[in-house]
């Protein structure tokens, strides 16, 4: 029962935070709405029992993408001067837009609803072979093993979306977050303390994260989206200071992981016969060394996509 | 239902209540600082009943440690974070020596 009534205002409150996050007058609200949005959707996944999607909606829907949505208000505030343009889609197109989607979505729900279930779903059948596998976490099996080639992909498409947010980058003024202080003042005094204590519980966090992901939840992506997080923390309180070019590590950093997962997966060419099979008997530290490339990439590839810049230095 | 129960309970239910007071206080009160009073104040207590509360449902000592963490982390973004907003709001009100630092 108690049960029943977490789950129902769970759903209504998702429902209810959806709808504002579209339709609030400001587009400031519409970005905390969408930030509380995260969490809700964040907890509806720990509630399905998928820590590992919790996890990641936390991290990466919820924190990362906020603060970068945060960032573009800022950006577009600086250039607006105080005041953001009325949006130009008119109301009719606008409702009409609307009344189209709900069809589709409608047309999809009933054909996903009636579309005659499968002997065996993919799913099933990949709890079934987890023996056959050198981790015991399902969700990492899936992803760097059952369906590597999704991921591979994946961390292409995360390459291209920071490419694609470089090529249409403004100079370094307009883009990202701001100036950390205005000139003559001093940084408040619990800033210091503060990053000393956090970066190296974040370390830890994120190295715990990619440890734990081949037997409990955790992975490359939750613990490079902490990573991130360390990246943004860093760059907000001007620890770090965005640069217009990368460096050549930064970029040999940016491709690290899908080198490695590459070469990885030729070696199964070459050894087993057929792309992204790993040698039998060195599947556990080969993926390990995977996770952990992919994971510094993640990390740098978020965190730059953050800054708005297409490097970091250190220093003031 | 034994004595720790009802302890754990009675805490957690205290944790709530100061929960809502942080949460009506930020929504009714006049002012930032009196918002950011009544929300990190409320958010701190409560926050730490509830977990003393569950610590003692856990019934083992690692997952109290695990929850004290949880809530020391807690404690620490809360000061910060309402130290700046309250620093910035100081000077956007026109209080620039006062808010130094």
């Amino acid at each position: 029962m108690m049960d029943w009534w977490l789950d129902s205002l769970l759903v209504l409150g998702l429902l209810w935070l959806a709808w504002q996050a579209v339709s609030a007058p400001r587009v400031f609200r519409s970005v905390v709405m969408f930030i509380v949005f995260g969490l809700f959707m964040s907890l509806c996944w720990a509630r399905l029992a998928a820590p590992d999607l919790a996890l990641a909606e936390a991290a990466i829907g919820a924190g990362l993408t906020g603060a970068l949505l945060l960032s573009a208000y800022r950006a577009l505030l600086a250039r607006h001067e105080q005041r953001l343009p009325e949006p130009r889609v008119s109301r009719p197109l606008a409702g009409l837009i609307a009344v189209l989607c709900a069809l589709a979505f409608g047309v999809l729900a009933w054909v996903l609803l009636t579309v005659p279930g499968v002997e065996t779903p993919a799913g099933r059948e990949a709890l079934a072979r987890m023996d056959d596998l050198a981790v015991d976490n399902p969700v990492t099996g899936v992803l760097l093993v059952f369906r590597a080639y999704d991921t591979l992909m994946e961390l292409g498409v995360l390459l291209l979306a920071l490419l694609g947010a470089r090529v249409v980058a403004e100079p370094l003024r307009a883009s990202g977050p701001g100036p950390w202080q205005r000139p003559g003042l001093r940084e408040p005094v619990l800033v210091a303390p503060l990053l000393a204590l956090l970066v190296p519980l974040i370390v830890l966090m994120a190295g715990y994260l990619l440890w734990a992901g081949t037997s409990a939840p955790g992975g490359a992506f939750q613990a490079g989206a902490v990573l991130a997080a360390l990246g943004v923390l860093l760059r907000l309180t001007g620890r770090v200071r965005p640069t217009m070019n990368s460096s050549f590590h930064e970029r040999a950093l940016l491709v690290l992981g899908l080198a490695v997962f590459t070469v990885a997966g030729a070696l199964g060419f070459g050894f087993e016969g057929y792309m992204l099979s790993y040698p039998a008997g060195w599947s556990y530290p080969i993926i390990l060394v995977v996770e952990s490339a992919l994971m510094l990439s993640i990390a740098l590839t978020l965190a730059l996509l953050f800054s708005g810049s297409g490097g970091l230095r250190g220093g003031e | 239902m034994n004595v720790a129960a009802v302890v754990a309970w009675s805490l957690i239910a205290v944790g709530s209540g100061f929960f809502l007071a942080g949460t009506v206080g930020l929504l009714r009160f006049p002012g930032v600082f009196s918002r950011l009073h009544a929300l990190t104040k409320a958010d701190n207590v409560g926050l730490g009943l509830l977990v003393l509360g569950l610590a003692i449902l856990a019934g083992s000592p690692w997952t109290a440690l695990k929850l004290a963490v949880i809530w020391a982390l807690a404690l620490l973004a809360g000061t910060v974070s309402c130290h700046l907003i309250a620093r910035y709001a100081l000077r956007e009100q026109g209080g620039r020596e006062r808010a130094e630092p």
